[in-house]
């Protein structure tokens, strides 16, 4: 799934951070697995958003991982607030995982 | 634009709350050890004595017990998709649970079922009441009830009947509260909490673990309540047979509900196995994996010590006695020493590394413990597990020695490889 925008360009630099941020479990990135669904940038009041989710309800290792994007998105955007959602509608499911993702998964 | 209130609300239960049990239930698991290496010879005489009725108790509630409850304090959220209710009550339970299980052993050990077995089982009670209480609280405020939270919740409450039933057989050897004595109760007890208790919540657990560890597209909730309407019909069967005895070959009944559940939940992982995204299966789950066709073994053999109480050659002690083996050194201890590294590892990592999670390189869970130590571990286990029941079943000591040797080595290394993970400091950048 793509992730949706506002700005091309900072997405681009942001899933390029988030893609340093690995759920421990699975030893594959939050981007490739397909957690981030949505990157928005307030440029008049420096605002990050981030909309996000986990492979499961309260998973046990849900807070590294949104503490992970936070601070990612942070070493890009030094000075900006990072806000950080998490949602569940939709829940995350299989055919979230990008294409490479399944590549590392399959080996 | 998303809306500007944030919600990263994914705060788990405390690692301070989980580890005790851990740490508890390693130690158990090397007492139990020790208590098999110096007691071997009683394994060619009646299973309801002492020392075996000590390691029996020692691996139930010290070993097994303890680090479920450990482990479902973490995992429970995940199953209901909600908070814990209560960190207090997580507290009182391992406080509760730690004093009594092992007064509760020595009582059985010197065989004086005065103060320390009474007060050890009156705690042991209380402290799974409390856990009781904290679930049932969690699953109600829970928004999500599926067939995994039902599974534990159902499983506590028959750990509280096998409880207070055995804290009844504690009693009646001094104050007859009981109509029989306190040896007739013992396959109720024992079975209540072998396949109410044990049985129902790893299952539970298990069935949501497994395909989430094995990134499994496969999903059969119809499937485990089929599973879970088995088990609990078994038991019940079970009771009835127990209070209204008839026939003994209705005491194939409940056998052959439990076989047909087991066999479902075989298909399950089976289904879950073969649709998995992630290729590669760790040395952890594959172990968990062996623990559930291990399970096979000791209704295999229960069926034949049937067949032995039906024929007039009566019960057979050393079947009984590898019975009861197989389901505690064999099915829970595998499951365990399998489990424990797929969750001790991540609740360590994320105390130690979730504030530097994002910024750079940390090491991986794994990382946290010794994989040639699990994998000697696993070697000494299975071996000594598979002398230890030949040498039941022979009646010869120096079998029995060498597997109680072999599982003494397994559990110093279990032990090992748990310190080292708990006692994990980070490196300093």
């Amino acid at each position: 799934m793509s992730v949706i925008t506002n700005n091309n360009i900072k997405s681009t630099i942001a899933l390029g951070a988030l893609q340093n941020v690995m759920d421990p479990e699975i030893g594959l990135n939050v981007v490739d697995l397909g957690l981030i669904y949505q990157l928005d940038f307030d440029e008049e009041n420096k605002i990050v958003y981030c909309s996000m989710t986990l492979t499961t309800q309260f998973c046990p290792m849900g807070e590294s991982i949104t503490d992970g994007v936070k601070n990612a998105l942070q070493s890009v955007f030094t000075g900006d607030t990072i806000m950080v959602e998490l949602t569940f509608d939709p829940p995350w499911n299989h055919e979230l995982i990008s294409p490479e993702g399944k590549e590392f998964l399959n080996r | 634009m998303l809306a500007a209130a944030t919600n990263t609300n994914v705060k788990n239960t405390s690692y301070k709350v989980v580890l005790p049990f851990y740490l508890y239930a390693a130690f158990s698991f090397l007492a139990a050890a020790v208590l098999l290496f110096i007691s071997t010879s009683t394994f060619s005489g009646h299973y309801f004595q002492p020392k075996i009725l000590a390691i029996t108790h020692t691996m139930a509630l010290g070993w097994g017990t303890m680090i479920i409850l450990g482990a479902s304090h973490q995992l429970v959220p995940v199953l209901i998709e909600s908070k814990l209710y209560s960190n207090t009550l997580a507290y009182i339970s391992f406080i509760l649970a730690a004093i009594g299980i092992p007064l509760l052993v020595y009582g059985f050990y010197i065989f004086d079922m005065g103060w320390p077995a009474q007060w050890g089982g009156c705690l042991v009670a209380l402290a799974i009441l409390a856990y009781l209480i904290n679930i049932a609280v969690s699953i109600i405020k829970s928004k999500s009830e599926n067939v995994h939270a039902i599974f534990v919740f159902t499983a506590t409450a028959w750990l509280f009947f096998t409880v207070v039933l055995g804290l009844a057989q504690v009693h009646n050897f001094t104050a007859n509260i009981l109509p029989s004595d306190s040896l007739h109760y013992l396959t109720l007890h024992a079975h209540a909490g072998i396949v109410g208790w044990f049985l129902l919540l790893v299952l539970g657990i298990a069935s949501r673990l497994i395909p989430m560890f094995l990134i499994s597209k496969y999903n059969n909730a119809k499937l485990l309540w089929w599973i879970y309407t088995l088990i609990n019909l078994a038991i019940l069967v079970f009771i009835a047979l127990f209070l209204y005895p008839g026939n003994r070959v209705l005491l194939f009944a409940p056998v052959i509900l439990i076989f047909a559940a087991l066999n479902l939940f075989i298909y399950y992982c089976l289904q879950a196995y073969k649709q998995r995204i992630r290729k590669q299966v760790d040395e952890q789950v594959k172990l968990s994996l062996l623990s559930v066709l291990m399970l096979l073994l000791p209704v295999l053999l229960l069926i034949i010590v049937i067949i032995f109480l039906i024929s007039t050659t009566g019960e057979k002690l050393n079947l009984i006695l590898t019975y009861g083996f197989l389901i505690f050194f064999g099915w829970i201890t595998a499951i365990i020493l399998g489990m424990t590294f797929k969750t001790l590892p991540f609740i360590v990592w994320n105390k130690m590394y979730h504030q530097r999670s994002g910024l750079g390189k940390t090491p991986n869970p794994k990382d946290l413990f010794n994989n040639n130590i699990f994998k000697s571990m696993a070697v000494a286990y299975i071996a000594g597990f598979i002398i230890f029941v030949i040498g039941i079943l022979t009646g010869k000591d120096i079998l029995l020695k060498s597997g109680a040797v072999l599982l003494l080595i397994t559990a110093l290394l279990y032990n090992q490889n748990v310190l080292k993970v708990i006692l994990h400091k980070p490196k300093q950048a």
